[in-house]
């Protein structure tokens, strides 16, 4: 069953180059995000996800560069790529906002404390459009009310450190959703937050998707967030997809020793306490110094002879468009069901 | 334009990374940052050979400091005399050498002084906050509120003119702003969670501010003893211009320049004055390159 | 905000009261006291110790030190500083005449500092490891390290003897008193003093745009699409004047001591010059009145800093 994709990364790959050094941040990455779907972007610290997001921004650090691959954008007009626009000219600062917004991971930093919040929001407003700053701030206090908070012509006024956490998300909820974008990128959202406020945040996230048909890209590292919130995976590990398809059928039936392994690391509530809980053994390779060939190999249950030669391609295994970065993934899933 | 250049620069890295030229050991990235602050090692240089150039004042100069040679006053740079000689005939490039071991003495004095007294004020009370510490930031705000040289000047003329007293009064209207240096340190370090392990395990006051916070405070507190050396130097400099500072007897960079504020020699005898000048700001200069470049490399964030 | 402000100045009180002890105490321990003025060398050989214990009396120099304190205390409070021991005049008209020069040259090295040192702290910010940014950090290392008053004099040596630009010193020609004329004898000595607070300024101002335009929220601006001047200028500078501001005001005695220097290279008629010339003649009660005032003009310059800061940053709380 093909979904209609709004945006697709082909073989994305990103070098940085700071302390005189080249680190291969991502490679050969691919992936589609499809309308009015969330593509949960899933993995440890430092594999590689908000990376992926920031090239997809052209947001990267000045260090560093796309080396290779594509990254389109469906637009209604027609396709735009991304990857060959330049970093601050009018094509790419307008499609930030109006057409691709981002959310971050903590609010308190990521908005400006000098600023009160209507003038930040207005200020996307005023940037897009041709609404005037009467009109823009009217609106903006429209999008405070629409993302939850209360009092929201006060709260316009006020200044960020004097929100909660959650509203402080959702005034940047509001102020990515101001012009009424058609993906959002969600930076591990609701990582600075309580679990409750959490709830509230996905909840209001999952109602943009419903309403105004936004594909949200969520990038996370919280396997239990992915099953809630996704209807599409990718699992990243140092760079690389390993694993990729939708959500029943990556948790359902992982194909990847890495998918399986950070399923089987997860204490699940209500199980007890003499659930079997596995880390996953090893530690994450030094991006400097990785190993040759696949690079969960020397952490992996499965590896054979091949693993440690090269990383292997991409493997289309059903005809959904599951797909796995393994040599031996048959093995697995012959596991699995035994 | 300057995006060409950057790429060009980044397919280089790439090319010596593949090659595995660049994953050398740890080594590699002190000399790395050695190397990436030349101005630094020039600082550090420069300070060298003025420092013992001045110290060896006796061996270099062929005339004493106080040398008078009424015969050949205001005579330009010459093969006898390397910088000319001032209004009463007194080798300048002399007065610079010797006058650079009391200048310096002064500075560094002054500095390590201040930082004695401020350093051990700051990291107990810092560390132990409480009556003491209140009135010692008091007492240190009193103190900044006065403009340094109006302070100086004053104790200047209670106590008299004189080396010593100077060293002393700079060590004295010093060591407030080392006192609040060390104690911010102090009071970020505290907050560390290896503090009040120390005090669980109930480990004296003395001990934990001496020995275990003010090791992680060494860093900043070397930056401040370079940088207040530097600004002693001009002080000193700028009292003795006035006249105000060490006695005109003996020389000193300040007292040297003294004579400039006469006109006459201003206009048409600048080896009287410029060469000194120069001095003082080159040395102040190399002081500050070391400061910097002792703060960069105190500083973990560091991005080649 | 008001009682923010009232309650500040109110702080101040007892402080001052502490400081003008200090004071009269440094007074009390300089060499020499009215008396010694009032009689010429010559007299003092035929005058005997109890005509000088009776002159000591009678001007009340005999009363206990606390007494003394006080009295000149409500002097002070009333206006009256006490009179030069060399010429008798009061010291408060001696003020009145000498203070708007030193204003005048302050204020002027204090705008132009500010002014350019932030301006080319920003540019030096954003043209980072360019050679504008590297031409500038070299120049404000310069400017740092040279003694203000050898900057002064190689000025005099080069605009005024040599090209003749400007005349040689003093704050006005007789005859000439217009404003633009009084431009002329300004601008050398404004710039000089302005020069090592220009340089601490750009530094300062250039580390504090750096550190602000790494943070989060510039991320975010980029993120909604605005042009690279409004987020710098707009969300990076706001953010970076806040330090700024603070460290100016912190460097204000150095501009008050930087001026009894650089008034003396360029002869200023003003209170730093009057300032020297009482340390060289020990005549206390200037050398204390300048000292009070200018510790004065410190601590209220540190409470405007304050109210700047909560003007500037909205997480400062007011209580």
């Amino acid at each position: 069953m093909q979904h209609e994709p709004i945006l697709t990364v082909d073989d994305l790959c990103v070098n940085f180059y700071t302390n005189q050094r080249c680190n291969k941040a991502l490679r050969n990455v691919s992936f589609s995000l499809s309308k009015g779907r969330t593509l949960c972007l899933v993995g440890e610290s430092g594999c590689g996800k908000s990376v992926t997001a920031n090239a997809i921004m052209q947001l990267l650090p000045s260090l560093s560069r796309i080396e290779q691959g594509t990254i389109t954008y469906h637009a209604q007009e027609g396709a735009v790529h991304i990857e060959r626009l330049s970093r601050n000219a009018r094509e790419m600062r307008r499609l930030r906002g109006e057409d691709i917004a981002m959310i971050f991971q903590d609010p308190m930093t990521a908005l400006n404390p000098v600023f009160s919040v209507g003038f930040q929001i207005d200020e996307m407003i005023l940037n897009h459009t041709n609404l005037s700053k009467k009109k823009a701030r009217e609106r903006s206090v429209e999008l405070l009310k629409q993302m939850g908070v209360p009092l929201p012509e006060q709260r316009a006024g006020e200044y960020p450190h004097q929100y909660s956490g959650g509203m402080r998300q959702r005034a940047m909820i509001a102020m990515a959703m101001a012009c009424d974008p058609k993906i959002l990128i969600a930076d591990e959202p609701t990582t600075a937050l309580d679990v409750t406020i959490q709830a509230q945040i996905f909840a209001l996230m999952h109602a943009l998707k419903e309403q105004k048909e936004t594909s949200i890209l969520l990038i996370t590292h919280d396997m239990g967030v992915v099953c809630e919130m996704a209807d599409d995976v990718a699992v990243m590990y140092m760079g690389n997809i390993v694993e990729r398809g939708s959500v029943v059928q990556v948790m359902g039936c992982p194909a990847h020793p890495y998918t399986r392994a950070l399923l089987a690391s997860i204490p699940v509530l209500g199980k007890g306490k003499e659930q079997s809980l596995e880390p996953i053994r090893g530690t994450t390779p030094d991006p400097f110094d990785r190993p040759k060939g696949c690079q969960f190999a020397p952490r992996c249950d499965f590896a054979t002879q091949e693993c440690h030669k090269a990383m292997p391609d991409e493997q289309i295994i059903d005809q959904d468009g599951h797909m796995v970065r393994c040599f031996n993934y048959k093995e697995l899933m012959n596991e699995r069901q035994a | 334009m300057a995006r060409d250049a950057l790429n060009r620069k980044m397919d280089r890295l790439l090319l010596l990374e593949e090659q595995g030229r660049l994953s050398g050991n740890t080594t590699n990235r002190t000399l790395r940052k050695i190397a990436a602050n030349p101005l630094a090692i020039i600082g550090l240089v420069l300070f060298l050979i003025l420092l013992l150039a001045c110290m060896a004042a006796p061996l270099i100069s062929t005339y004493g400091p106080n040398a008078i040679d009424l015969r050949n006053r205001l005579s330009p740079p010459s093969r006898a005399h390397l910088l000319g000689t001032d209004q009463i005939g007194r080798d300048i490039f002399s007065r610079i050498l010797y006058g650079g071991r009391i200048s310096i003495f002064v500075g560094l004095g002054s500095a390590l002084g201040a930082a004695l007294i401020g350093v051990s004020l700051g990291t107990y009370a810092g560390y132990r906050r409480g009556a003491l510490d209140a009135l010692v930031m008091k007492v240190s705000e009193i103190m900044m509120s006065f403009p340094q040289i109006i302070l100086v000047s004053i104790l200047v003329t209670i106590v008299g003119q004189s080396l010593w007293n100077l060293l002393l009064i700079f060590i004295l209207t010093g060591w407030p702003s080392m006192y609040r240096m060390a104690r911010s340190q102090m009071l970020s370090i505290r907050e560390m969670e290896y503090i009040q392990a120390l005090q669980a395990f109930g480990i004296g006051s003395f001990t934990i501010s001496f020995k275990h916070m003010l090791v992680n405070a060494v860093g900043p507190i070397f930056v401040n003893i370079t940088l207040s050396t530097a600004m002693f130097i001009l002080q000193e400099a700028a009292l003795s211009f006035l006249g105000l500072g060490v006695p005109l007897e003996q020389a000193t960079w300040g007292n040297i320049l003294n004579v400039a504020q006469d006109l006459n020699i201003l206009r048409g005898a600048w080896w009287v004055w410029l060469p000194v000048g120069l001095v003082i700001t080159l040395f102040v200069m190399a002081i500050n390159f070391i400061g910097d470049g002792l703060r960069d490399a105190a500083d973990p964030t560091q991005v080649g | 905000m008001i009682s923010f402000i009232i309650r500040k100045f109110l702080l101040l009180i007892p402080l001052l009261l502490v400081i003008s002890f200090l004071i009269f105490l440094g007074m009390e321990l300089m060499p020499g006291d009215a008396v010694d003025f009032m009689i010429p060398p010559d007299a003092l050989a035929t005058i005997s110790q109890a005509e000088l214990d009776l002159l000591r009396s009678e001007l009340g120099l005999d009363a206990p030190f606390l007494v003394r304190y006080g009295t000149w205390l409500v002097n002070l409070v009333q206006g009256d500083f006490g009179y030069s021991l060399q010429s008798g005049v009061a010291v408060s008209s001696l003020l009145a005449n000498t203070l708007p020069a030193t204003l005048e040259l302050s204020l002027a090295a204090l705008v132009l500092s500010t002014l350019f040192g932030s301006i080319l702290g920003v540019v030096s910010a954003l043209y980072k490891g360019r050679l504008s940014d590297n031409v500038l950090t070299v120049m404000g290392m310069i400017g740092v390290a040279i003694p203000q008053f050898l900057f002064g004099l190689i000025m005099i040596v080069v605009f005024v003897f040599k090209l003749g630009w400007f005349p040689v010193g003093g704050r006005l020609t007789v005859g000439n008193e217009a404003f633009l004329q009084r431009l002329d004898h300004l601008i050398l000595p404004s710039v000089v003093l302005a020069l090592s607070m220009t340089a601490g300024v750009m530094r300062y101002c250039r580390s504090s745009m750096l550190d602000s335009l790494n943070k989060e929220f510039i991320k975010t601006a980029r993120s909604k699409g605005l042009p690279p001047w409004r987020v710098n200028l707009v969300h990076g500078l706001r953010v970076a004047m806040t330090p700024v501001a603070v460290l100016i005001g912190f460097r204000l005695p150095m501009l008050i001591g930087g001026s009894v220097v650089i008034e003396q290279v360029f002869q200023w008629p003003g209170v730093g010059q009057m300032f020297v010339s009482a340390v060289r003649s020990q005549n206390t009660p200037i050398v204390m009145m300048v000292a009070f005032f200018s510790v004065l003009i410190v601590l209220i310059a540190s409470i405007l800093v304050d109210i700047a800061t909560a003007l500037l940053d909205p997480r400062v709380k007011l209580s």
